[in-house]
């Protein structure tokens, strides 16, 4: 047997130690690889999706380099640690320094590259699988499609075959302060008692407590000022609030003896003191990527359903034509165009009619437009507003706003026309979402209209239809054909669509980021638990011997778990929401109720995974 | 009255090659008596008493702790029967390393949901009688064996059990501890008429008993009895031990 022979024999005849650290590799590999699929896909790097969109990908893909990086270290000085046994048994038998070292480096080079093919090999699969699921899930005209990703797997080939040899590089920096018998008692010796100080403790809790309240009083563009000052106080606190305050509580709850000398609360918190400081930095990492993930997509599928209810409250009508100046000819046969195209279509419409009148202003240069008020009154009872009553020679001033202009009000102006220097004094001002994009406007009552000269008026014909939403073939089908004219056409049903398919990308990408960094906190967590399964055995079993039912047992192990799958998500829930409704406070539009939905689901699907892992789990400890 | 009735134990582990570990094990201990198992490596001591306290379930045979039978309970009743009713002390004490002495102690009390106050002075009157009253706030890994064993002691007679199981108590214990543990045993054996079942190797540790039960292949093989002298008890004892196959000089340079 050579020296080889042994490293490759201790890796191949010993799986189930080295299971862990191959999964946790090869998963961090096929989320790299997926990854980049989407990154280096030639619709999103290749115009269809807006270029900032394909540099937020590929810096996300460095995240989640650095991601992998610690994941990966971590797995090995977890597996590692395991078999610090066997490596003091090893030396004991009379191995040199170099030799040790040597082996770890050849195991660790044969478990990487093995866990890159893997990972791949999965990461095929999978973007195949996501691909297929982001054209049915959101409706995708199929603008992504699967393709030989190589410069995705080149990437991902040299990206993780450098980090594999960086990361045995450092296993013999991990391996070198060790001593013989540090080695030979292995895990076996006792950790210290977790020690948290009160100064930074209530740290944590001024520096959160402050982050919330700055971000939650701010109003306005003071949000997008105070922004990184608050994000880095609460990750400064949140980090505390892993390492110190969860430690610091805990100890106070051990000292308080009727609580902690409670049934199981004995077994349940001492442990837990150890599992929290050991775990402080990966609870920190979980919670700023799931606070991230939740931010992230709760703010795009806030944006999108804010962008649509806008786009649908202010276009109460199915189709709008209006036509260039004069052309009477051109515009009858365009609107007959457009109606014949409604009828053959079957849709049941409602024409309704406006001359918008341009007049010149006596002293400024621009002009206002002038409309007929029985026609402007038609148009807005059709889009359910109030229609406006005006008295001889009196006119009123219509202007437009929303939401997210803070809906506010324009005051009445007077105009000086230059036709016959007619005065309009508006006798006040309303808003409309009807004519929208024409600016502030006049109405005048029908017979001061009529006085009026018209040099220049356009023919404005909505169409109101009921089931405007199956209007979108009809509506692409005239907007092609009516592109060449001077006239301008609008269907609300194809630029929903439109918007739609934009949207509809970005936010598969934003989803996928999200799920990525999702699976991967839980991953982290699973392979933690997995990494201290035989510890927790070993000690399970001791207590069974004393009388430990399997039903209280399983009570500490559930509660336990609960807090480790739990607390970094609620954290990061929090977080969430008090990070979305800030954003709610800039543009003034209640991104409530989505971000609730998408918050709600990775609560469900935590909730599940946790369900799954603590059955197995508990069945591993009591078998 | 009897605190242990065993009858016809036997315990045959299954495999390619089944191999007959006990067979038929008759053995009675009564209230407040100490019984000592001794035999050579693989003689089935460990197996009897896994098979006693219910760790491990007979082949065939039964076993009665005052007058119940383990086997016939139920997994839940059995935990709790165990924390109420038996005790266990561990050759490598099986302590937990994330709690203090004291919590160590008071752990199968907590499990039961005893008051506060109760456990205090429970673990102060027994701390007291062990000598390990200085090492209660202390950590597990910052005592000695012999102070670890005596505090897995204070744990195993906390609640008062009806029966202490010890395996190999002394194993792990240089000759100074060891006594020291043995002079416990045998003071809260007085004491509290707890019964008591060691297995061990140790013939020293034997001769604290008041009966030495040997056993050779799976069967009885032998019974002493204590007489007067403690030092002529241990004598009988190597005697045994040396008809038992092994070498009385080997054994009486262990210690003496």
């Amino acid at each position: 047997m050579t020296f080889r022979r042994f490293a490759f024999n201790n890796v191949m005849r010993n799986k189930r130690t080295y299971a862990a650290y191959f999964l946790s590799s090869a998963f961090s590999v096929m989320a790299f690889f997926v990854y980049a699929v989407f990154a280096f896909h030639p619709d999103v790097s290749g115009g269809t999706v807006h270029s900032n969109v394909s540099t937020a990908m590929h810096f996300a893909e460095g995240l989640i380099y650095v991601f992998s990086f610690f994941f990966v270290l971590y797995s090995m000085s977890a597996f590692l640690k395991t078999r610090k046994k066997e490596f003091g048994l090893l030396v004991m038998l009379g191995m040199s320094d170099s030799q040790l070292k040597t082996m770890v480096f050849l195991e660790n080079v044969l478990i990487g590259l093995g866990a890159t093919a893997t990972g791949i090999g999965m990461g095929l699969v999978m973007a195949k699988v996501m691909l297929l699921m982001a054209e049915n899930l959101l409706g995708l005209d199929n603008t992504l499609k699967f393709y030989l990703p190589w410069e995705a797997l080149g990437l991902t080939l040299a990206a993780f075959l450098a980090l594999f040899v960086v990361i045995s590089a450092f296993t013999v920096v991990i391996l070198r302060g060790n001593h013989l018998i540090d080695l030979l008692k292995g895990s076996a010796k006792p950790k210290k008692e977790p020690k948290a100080s009160v100064l930074l403790s209530l740290l944590a809790v001024v520096l959160l407590v402050g982050g919330y309240v700055i971000a939650l009083t701010a109003k306005g563009l003071v949000v997008f000022m105070v922004m990184i000052p608050v994000t880095v106080m609460v990750i400064v606190g949140t980090y505390f609030l892993f390492t110190q305050l969860s430690v610091y509580i805990i100890h106070r709850c051990r000292s308080n003896r009727s609580f902690f000398w409670r049934k199981t609360n004995l077994l349940f918190l001492s442990d837990l003191a150890y599992r929290m400081k050991d775990n402080a930095r990966t609870f920190f990492m979980v919670a700023i990527l799931s606070t991230v993930a939740f931010s992230a997509i709760g703010s795009l599928v806030g944006f999108k359903t804010m962008s649509t209810n806008v786009l649908v409250d202010e276009n109460p009508f199915a189709l709008e034509y209006t036509s260039g100046k004069g052309e009477t000819e051109r515009v009858q046969t365009e609107v007959a165009e457009i109606e014949r195209s409604l009828r053959e279509a079957g849709f049941d419409y409602r024409k309704l009619g406006a001359s918008m009148s341009d007049q010149k202003l006596a002293q400024a240069k621009h002009s206002v437009m002038v409309l007929r008020a029985s026609e402007f009154n038609a148009i807005a009872e059709a889009a359910g507003e109030k229609p406006v009553e005006l008295k001889e020679n009196e006119s009123m001033m219509i202007y437009y706003t929303n939401s997210m202009a803070g809906n506010q009000a324009t005051a009445p102006k007077k105009a000086v026309l230059q036709a016959g220097g007619v005065e309009l004094d508006p006798i006040g001002s309303k808003p409309s979402v009807t004519f929208r994009g024409y600016g502030d406007f006049y109405v005048v009552t029908d017979a001061q209209y009529d006085r009026l000269e018209h040099s220049s008026v356009r023919h404005f014909y909505a169409f109101d239809v009921k089931e405007w939403k199956k209007t979108k073939d009809v509506g692409q089908a005239l907007e092609e054909k009516l592109a060449a004219s001077d006239s301008r056409f609008f269907s609300i049903a194809y630029d929903l669509h439109r918007m739609n398919q934009a949207y509809g990308i970005v936010l598969f990408i934003g989803l996928f980021i999200g799920a990525v960094f999702f699976v991967a906190s839980g991953s982290f967590l699973y392979f933690r638990l997995y990494a201290d399964l035989p510890d927790d055995k070993a000690k399970f079993k001791s207590i069974a011997k004393l009388g430990l039912t399997d039903r209280e047992l399983s009570g500490i192990v559930t509660k336990q778990l609960m807090i480790l799958f739990f607390v970094p998500i609620v954290v990061a829930f929090v977080h969430g929401v008090v990070a979305l409704t800030s954003m709610q406070n800039m543009f003034g539009y209640s991104l409530m109720t989505t971000s609730m939905t998408v918050l709600g689901t990775f609560m469900l699907i935590q909730a599940v995974y946790f369900l799954l892992i603590r059955g197995r789990y508990v069945r591993e400890v009591v078998s | 009255m009897e605190m242990l009735s065993v009858r016809q134990l036997s315990k045959i582990y299954g495999g390619k090659v089944p191999s007959r570990a006990l067979s038929d094990i008759n053995l009675s201990i009564e209230e407040g008596e100490f019984v000592g198992i001794m035999g050579p490596s693989g003689s089935g001591k460990t197996t009897l008493l896994n098979l006693v306290a219910a760790i491990d379930a007979p082949t065939t045979g039964e076993v009665l702790i005052g007058g119940r039978n383990p086997h016939k309970l139920k997994k839940g009743e059995l935990a709790k029967f165990r924390r109420r009713e038996l005790g266990f002390v561990f050759q490598d004490f099986n302590l937990l390393n994330t709690l203090t002495v004291e919590e160590n102690i008071v752990l199968p009390l907590t499990l039961e949901g005893e008051s506060v106050k109760a456990m205090e002075s429970k673990v102060r009157d027994i701390a007291a009688k062990l000598g390990i009253e200085s090492i209660l706030n202390k950590r597990t890994y910052e005592i000695s064996g012999g102070q670890a064993q005596r505090t897995a002691i204070a744990r195993a007679m906390i609640h008062k059990p009806k029966f202490l199981f010890a395996d190999e108590p002394t194993g792990n214990l240089d000759s100074k501890a060891a006594k020291d543990v043995m002079d416990i045993l045998v003071a809260l054996n007085r004491s509290e008429r707890t019964a008591m079942m060691l297995v061990t190797h140790d013939a020293v540790a034997a001769s604290y008993c008041h009966r030495v039960v040997f056993i050779k292949d799976g069967q009885l093989f032998n019974e002493i009895h204590c007489g007067e002298s403690r030092q002529a008890f241990f004598q009988k004892i190597i005697d045994v031990l040396s008809l038992l196959g092994g070498n009385a000089h080997d054994l009486s340079t262990i210690r003496v």
